[in-house]
Parts: C-alpha cells; sequence; structure tokens
C-alpha cells in the first residue's frame, strides 16, 4: 500500500498540505477528488518524488519514497502526469520504446489492444489530436512494469467511448495492482473505484 | 532501407571528400594517392601525409565531434536553438586553450592544451548550470551571458599576451584547420572518442528525457545524473577539438537538424549519422576555405556560417517541421 503520513507541503508561503494522511490500497482503484487547487496534482508530484515533503513522509511497499533513486522508484510506480512534452517527431511506436523490454509489465500488449494504440503506431506523436497524444501518454504509463499506477486527470481530453474504455482497463489492471486516479470532475465515474479521497 | 541508402551514400560523400582534400592544394601532386598510400617518400608524400592527411583527418573527426555534441546538446536542453557554442561550452573551452598557453604552461596542439580547454569547458557549462533560473529560456540566456564574459575573457588574454604561437582572435573564434598536424590530431583524437562514447551512452535516455524532465524521472531516469553525462560528453568534444581548430560556426546547429529530417529524432541512430553529416560537410568547408582564393586562405567558421546559415533557413521553411514547439 501506499502511506502517505503525516504530510506537510508548501509552495513558498503558500501551504498545500498541512498534517495530511492517506492511504492508498493495492488490489484496488483509488478515485482522488477535489476542486481546483486543492493540492492533487501536487500530491502525485510528492508521490512521484518531484517534490520533497517538508515533512512526513510517503511510503510505498515500505520504502520511503524521498530516500529511493529514481529507476527504484519506478519500479514501485508508473505516473502518467497531466501533460508531456511532445514536441519531436517520434512515431508513437518510438515513443513506446522508451520503455524498454525488461521494465515492461506483461500488460503491454493487452493494453495497446485495449485503448487502441496498435492503429496508432506508425503515426507521428506531434500530428496526433490532444486526446489521441493523452492516450498515448496514459498508455506510456500502463506499460511500464509498477506496483502502482497513479493517473493526473487522464480523461480530460477524452471522448465517452475512450473514458468508457480507459476506465475498463482500470477495472481490470486494479485486479492486480494499486491505481489511482486524480479528478476534477469525479461524478459520473465515482462508480467505477473501490475508494474515493475528496482533498478540499 | 532507406537508412542503409542514406548512410551509404553520405559515407561515400565523406570518402570522396577527404581524398579531393589530399589531392588538391596549393602544391600539385604528380603521383596518385594509391601509389603514395603504399610509398611514404618524396616530396608529394610529404605533402600529403605531412601537411594533408592530418588535417583532411582532422577534420573527419572534429566535424563528427561537433554534429554529436550539437545533438546532445539539442536533446539536453530540449530546445531546437541549442549548441555547444551558445551555452558557453566553447568559450570555456577558448579560454582554457588560451589560459595555458599565455601563461607558458602548455603550447599549442599539446596535450595539457586539450585537458585545459576540456576542464574549462566542463566548468563553464556547470557555471551556467549553477547561475541559470530553472525556467523557460533561462538556462540558453545564462550560456549566451557567460559565453560572452569567457570570450571577452579569452580576447584580453589574447591581447596582452606576448607569447608568440598564441595566434590570433580570428583563429580562435572564427576556427581554422591551418594548424593540425599528426602529433595534434593523435592528442586529440582520444577525449574525443571518450566523448563519443559517453554519448551513445545517454543517448537513448535522451529519447525519454524529451518527454519532460518530470515525465523522464517517473520513467526512472536521474535527470540531474544525465545533465550531468551531458555535459561531460560535450566538454569532451568540444575541448578537444576546440583546443586544436578554434570555435568552428554552426556545424552543431545545423547537423542536428539535417539528420533529424532525414532519419527521425531518436537520439541514438542519430549519433552515427550526425558524425558523418558532421565529418563531410567541415570536409567540404575546409577545402572551400583554402581552395576559393588560394593561395589565400579563408577563416572556417566564414564558410560555415556562409553556407549553414541559409542551408538552416532553407531546411526550416520547406521541410515539415521535426520539432513542434508550442506557443
Amino acid at each position: 500500500m501506499i502511506e502517505i503520513k503525516n504530510l506537510s507541503f508548501a509552495y513558498g508561503k503558500n501551504q498545500i498540505f498541512d498534517d495530511f494522511s492517506a492511504v492508498i490500497g493495492s488490489n484496488s482503484a483509488t478515485l482522488l477528488g477535489g476542486p481546483n487547487g486543492s493540492g492533487k496534482t501536487t500530491l502525485l508530484q510528492l508521490m512521484g518524488g518531484v517534490h520533497k515533503p517538508d515533512s512526513g513522509s510517503i511510503v510505498i511497499n515500505g520504502h520511503d519514497i524521498a530516500s529511493l533513486k529514481s529507476k527504484e522508484q519506478a519500479q514501485l510506480r508508473s505516473i502518467a502526469p497531466q501533460r508531456r512534452i511532445f514536441e519531436l517527431a517520434f512515431t508513437v511506436e518510438e515513443i513506446f520504446a522508451i520503455i524498454r523490454p525488461k521494465q515492461r509489465t506483461t500488460r503491454a500488449g493487452d493494453i495497446f489492444e485495449a485503448l487502441h494504440l496498435y492503429e496508432l503506431f506508425s503515426s507521428k506523436i506531434t500530428e496526433l489530436s490532444l486526446g489521441q497524444q493523452q492516450r498515448v501518454s496514459v498508455g506510456l504509463a500502463l506499460i511500464q512494469n509498477a506496483e502502482y499506477y497513479l493517473f493526473d486527470e487522464p480523461f480530460s481530453a477524452q471522448d465517452s467511448l475512450y473514458t468508457q474504455k480507459l476506465l475498463d482497463v482500470i477495472t481490470s489492471v486494479s485486479k492486480e495492482t494499486g491505481i489511482m486516479v486524480i479528478s476534477h470532475n469525479t461524478g459520473h465515474i465515482a462508480q467505477y473505484f473501490d475508494e474515493n479521497i475528496y482533498l478540499s | 532501407m532507406k537508412k542503409i541508402a542514406l548512410y551509404f551514400f553520405v559515407s561515400t560523400l565523406a570518402l570522396v571528400l577527404f581524398a579531393l582534400s589530399l589531392r588538391t592544394g596549393i602544391v600539385q601532386i604528380h603521383t596518385s594517392l594509391w601509389h603514395l598510400l603504399r610509398h611514404h617518400s618524396g616530396v608529394d608524400a610529404t605533402t600529403v601525409w605531412q601537411i594533408r592527411f592530418p588535417r583532411a583527418i582532422g577534420a573527419l573527426i572534429i566535424g563528427a565531434a561537433l554534429g554529436v555534441a550539437g545533438v546532445i546538446a539539442q536533446g539536453i536542453f530540449r530546445n531546437p536553438l541549442a549548441e555547444p557554442t551558445l551555452i558557453g561550452l566553447s568559450s570555456g573551452a577558448t579560454l582554457g586553450t588560451i589560459a595555458v598557453i599565455a601563461s607558458g604552461a602548455a603550447a599549442y596542439g599539446s596535450r595539457l592544451n586539450a585537458e585545459a580547454a576540456i576542464c574549462f569547458a566542463l566548468i563553464a557549462a556547470l557555471l551556467v548550470q549553477l547561475l541559470a533560473p530553472h525556467k523557460g529560456y533561462g538556462f540558453l540566456l545564462t550560456g549566451i551571458a557567460i559565453s560572452a564574459i569567457l570570450t571577452a575573457m579569452a580576447g584580453l588574454l589574447i591581447s596582452i599576451s606576448p607569447k608568440p604561437g598564441i595566434q590570433s582572435l580570428s583563429f580562435w573564434n572564427f576556427g581554422s584547420l591551418a594548424l593540425l598536424n599528426n602529433r595534434t590530431v593523435q592528442i586529440i583524437a582520444p577525449f574525443i572518442e571518450v566523448g563519443f562514447i559517453s554519448a551513445f551512452f545517454i543517448s537513448r535516455r535522451l529519447d525519454a528525457y524529451s518527454l519532460g524532465e518530470s515525465s523522464s524521472h517517473y520513467i526512472g531516469i536521474n535527470p540531474k545524473r544525465l545533465r550531468l553525462l551531458a555535459y561531460i560528453s560535450m566538454a569532451f568534444l568540444i575541448g578537444a577539438s576546440v583546443s586544436a581548430v578554434g570555435s568552428i560556426a554552426f556545424l552543431g546547429l545545423l547537423v542536428p537538424h539535417i539528420v533529424r529530417l532525414l532519419i527521425g529524432p531518436s537520439h541514438r541512430p542519430m549519433l552515427s549519422f550526425s558524425a558523418l553529416i558532421g565529418a563531410a560537410l567541415l570536409l567540404l568547408a575546409d577545402f572551400l576555405a583554402r581552395t576559393l582564393f588560394a593561395p589565400h586562405e579563408i577563416p572556417l567558421g566564414l564558410i560555415t556560417s556562409l553556407i549553414g546559415a541559409p542551408a538552416l533557413i532553407i531546411l526550416l521553411r520547406t521541410k515539415k517541421s521535426q520539432w513542434v514547439v508550442h506557443d
């Protein structure tokens, strides 16, 4: 499980978290909701090791992530950030090749199929729509072998068809791993998740 | 298939230019290169092997180094404008070279000279890293500022140093292969080799890094270490080159753009292509610098700018962009 213990964090004088604690379970899907500016993305960045907590800790399966190297963190958790930079004209296949074979989960093929990613393989990432780029970005996080998958607003550019497909993937993958999804619009998708955390 | 054909074409081109460089010059060669390959005595052999060969092989190695350094620079700064000249590496190397020559610690073309250039190039890059704000164009702008300071300091040293053999400001700022000899080439080649190997070593991670710094960290890459390795690689490539031939404009910027159009943006395959194209272009530029107004020799940087800059503009305008910057 991921234990967020007595977490405090501030951007300058702007206190985002003050003694915040929560638990995200394995083999389950957790939805993290809350209004804009409530610290959802900051929490993900703290869990991703981009920021260090001012006090408190984030512990994944017994490891305090602040003390782990990038590579060790990546074996524990995989993250799809809100946006990635797609500026170079890689093909989608080249983008997925960034995750080396030994880093990949055995589910990769199923995920490519379920999210209709194979059909994008020969396209240039820079020529895709925002929604397609987001699907590639989420797919990239999903094929990385990890024990937890954390997604920041993965549905924001998706139509109802792909929102549903992604929800199905999340439901199925969460049987074997832990998943946390950040969304500011939780109403219509909450039923697909085992746990709900609301930041205010 | 397309890649293999391209590879073959560029290699052949480089080879032809190489042979042409050996054949052509103020002194007419009356013996065939084939014959000289087996017979190393006589006036023709001395001209070819002692004077033209180090220059041609130097162009090959240094051109390759500049091309590869350009790929690493644009990859690690995630910016199509980046090149080693722009971020202090070249001017750091120039200052290092001139400092050891002016102080009398080492002569032009010596090992210590190359080592000083490499160290100063690395220090310049680390200084920029230390001083730059971590947002937006802060890094490149800080690089330009540091670069200007280091160039001015190098110019100052040249102006006040009475040492003979320090060369002129124009030699260091525009670059010239005129002084290359077999010994200097032998000294810089291993350093450049270290640069190539470290570039190859980090090239794959640069693909992931292009998705953003935190994104690459999420995938398991340590961005700080990657940046440091990239600086070391570039310092070896640029430092060794500059210590022997000064800074040569534009190749480091132009070559990666050509290569991306030909084979796409994946960094590892880009490296070998950039080395080949950089080598061919520098051979061509040096050939023109020597022959256009013979017996006068034109500073090399003038040729690379005069050819490179328009080529870059044409590339950027006519072909589909390989680097989409959102604004």
